[in-house]
């Protein structure tokens, strides 16, 4: 049954030929099949080894047990849902300010909002320790005033205001698509029923643009749960994140088990609440916002 | 009322650019500086540190790995997704369900964990790292964009085209080197721009792969940073800086920047 082609057609590109199909595929299917799908059932395997190869469930039971690296779990999670809501407060009043511009505007700022992304982060993440360093611009303004800065970098604050800059444009191009999507007449039929607007935003606008903001929000989650060029620049050491930790444990420890069994947990977290996150919303508005 | 509205988010818009743009602006900015160390506004002008970045035999070893990384990926990652692109666009085969669930999740695995997965693996596999191991690497993280770009181009294809070629006689080969090829030919340079970018750019997976001896710019500017913090890094950042405006130039005259991220902008005409 496979030896049909797709689309029927024209004399030639109608005979069925899957052979055709499996070996214009096969170098895609070799890349994947031999760095990625086997590389991550090692690391799955290795996290159930001990360092001397026997089978244990060690390593998930270390994890769990220390109050170290439970914390280390907690903190990734709120760090992710600090920026998720960072990149909503700000992205959301952008995003509403750019659907009233003309196309040419539109695009240069949705170029901007990319620009961090194109930018090769380790220089990006370098810029914030300039922009928030003790003789940069933002210490600058604060003595200015006459008061002494504090320390800007090496915390939370500093990984939150590096992840928001970087996560900006994984917001506001889903919220875009979906504030485009609303039908322009509801508003000022609902003013000319004498609405005011802030009436008009609250029922209108803002539940509208829902799956905007949940799509937005599930991308801008699971990418800043997962990153780590970001948080070792401007957190450092005394930040605790997943990532980070993973990469200690396999470059300075060499605990191999160790670190697969961190990466793992940090994939079965994230995507376990992605999973949970979809199902709800696909029960509450009876959509597919994700995908 | 309407127009304090209007003022309030024009300001606003204005402050988010702002806080886009300041550590580009910054890193730009702080590359000329006259002092032995980073500071934001600059005293003085020099170019100074841009000299020193010549004068590092390791940094230009280093781009010179990175660069030729980048232009292997690129060019795998183009011939690699065209084929593939067609291939599950075009033909039922087996195991093409399983390669798009593949291509797709390759996204949601964080690199950090692709990383140390990819180490583990080399290392039962008795492979040595080397450039070509990085090459291996950063495929997984640049063929599905160019798989989906090459997707996207095929999407907006009309067939009618290629079936009027080869009604007209013109074999299979011909018929995709000159109609099909041509068609997405924008996606296929645009892929392999933004393959170029992501293997250049590439820290978290570059990291578990390299050795001392073999470190591309990324992980020689991560390690450098830990010990040092003077312009040099600024002025190697604006170099990249300036790569990259080229690069996105590019991108944006083949596919528009915005495509490769699944969101068109100008949706709305």
């Amino acid at each position: 049954m496979a030896a049909v082609g797709r689309l029927a057609g024209g004399a030639r590109l109608s005979r069925p030929r899957w052979r055709t199909g499996l070996l214009l595929a096969l170098p895609a299917i070799l890349i994947f099949a031999l760095l990625f799908v086997a590389p991550l059932f090692t690391l799955v395997a290795n996290s159930f080894r001990t360092q001397t190869g026997a089978f244990t469930l060690g390593n998930y039971a270390r994890f769990l047990g220390d109050p170290f690296y439970r914390d280390v779990l907690w903190n990734t999670l709120k760090v992710a849902a600090l920026t998720t809501a960072g990149c909503l407060l700000v992205g959301y009043p952008f995003a509403l300010y750019l659907r009233g511009r003309s196309a040419r505007v539109r695009n240069w700022l949705a170029l901007l909002l990319l620009s961090p992304l194109l930018i090769s982060m380790v220089i990006r993440a370098y810029g914030w320790l300039v922009v928030l360093g003790p003789n940069g611009p933002v210490a600058a303004v604060i003595q200015w005033l006459g008061l002494t800065p504090p320390q800007l970098l090496y915390n939370d604050t500093a990984v939150l205001i590096g992840m928001v800059h970087v996560m900006l444009a994984y917001m506001v191009l889903p919220l875009m698509g979906s504030l485009d999507r609303i039908d322009p007449t509801l508003v000022p039929a609902a003013k000319g029923l004498g609405a005011p607007g802030w009436t008009c935003f609250w029922r209108i606008t803002l539940p509208l643009s829902a799956p905007g903001m949940l799509a937005g929000a599930m991308i801008v989650f699971s990418l800043t749960a997962s990153s780590f060029v970001t948080p070792a620049i401007l957190g450092g050491p005394k930040v605790k994140l997943m990532p980070y930790f993973v990469y200690t444990q396999a470059t300075t420890t060499l605990d191999w088990p160790y670190a697969a069994a961190i990466g793992f947990v940090l994939v079965v977290v994230t995507t376990g609440l992605l999973l949970g996150y979809s199902r709800l919303l696909r029960r509450g508005n009876g959509q597919v916002v994700f995908g | 009322m309407t127009r304090l509205f209007r003022v309030l988010g024009a300001a606003f818009a204005a402050l988010v650019g702002l806080f886009l743009i300041a550590p580009v602006a910054v890193t730009v900015a702080s590359s000329l500086t006259a002092t032995s160390y980073v500071t934001f506004p600059p005293q003085g002008i020099t170019l100074r540190w841009y000299a020193e970045v010549f004068q590092k035999p390791e940094f230009l070893s280093s781009f010179a790995l990175s660069a030729g990384v980048a232009l292997a990926a690129a060019a795998v990652s183009a011939v690699v997704g065209l084929a593939g692109g067609l291939a599950i666009h075009r033909y039922r085969f087996p195991g093409r369900a399983a390669l798009e669930a593949v291509l797709s999740s390759a996204f949601a695995v964080p690199t950090i964990v692709l990383g140390i997965g990819l180490l583990q693996w080399f290392a039962q596999m008795g492979l040595a790292s080397s450039p070509f191991t990085l090459l291996l690497a950063h495929l997984v993280l640049t063929v599905p964009y160019a798989v989906r770009l090459v997707l996207a181009g095929l999407a907006g294809l009309d067939r009618s085209a290629e079936k009027a070629a080869a009604g007209l006689g013109a074999p299979p080969f011909l018929v995709f080197w000159h109609v099909t090829l041509p068609a997405v030919r924008g996606a296929l340079i645009g892929g392999a721009f933004f393959a170029f970018i992501t293997s250049f750019d590439d820290l978290t997976v570059a990291l578990f792969v390299v050795t001392t001896d073999l470190q591309t710019l990324p992980v020689r500017i991560f390690n450098y940073m830990q010990y040092d913090y003077d312009p040099t890094v600024t002025a190697i950042g604006t170099l990249m800086v300036l790569f990259a405006v080229v690069a996105v130039v590019v991108i944006e005259r083949f596919v528009g920047v915005a495509k490769l991220f699944g969101a068109d902008t100008q949706e709305r005409s």
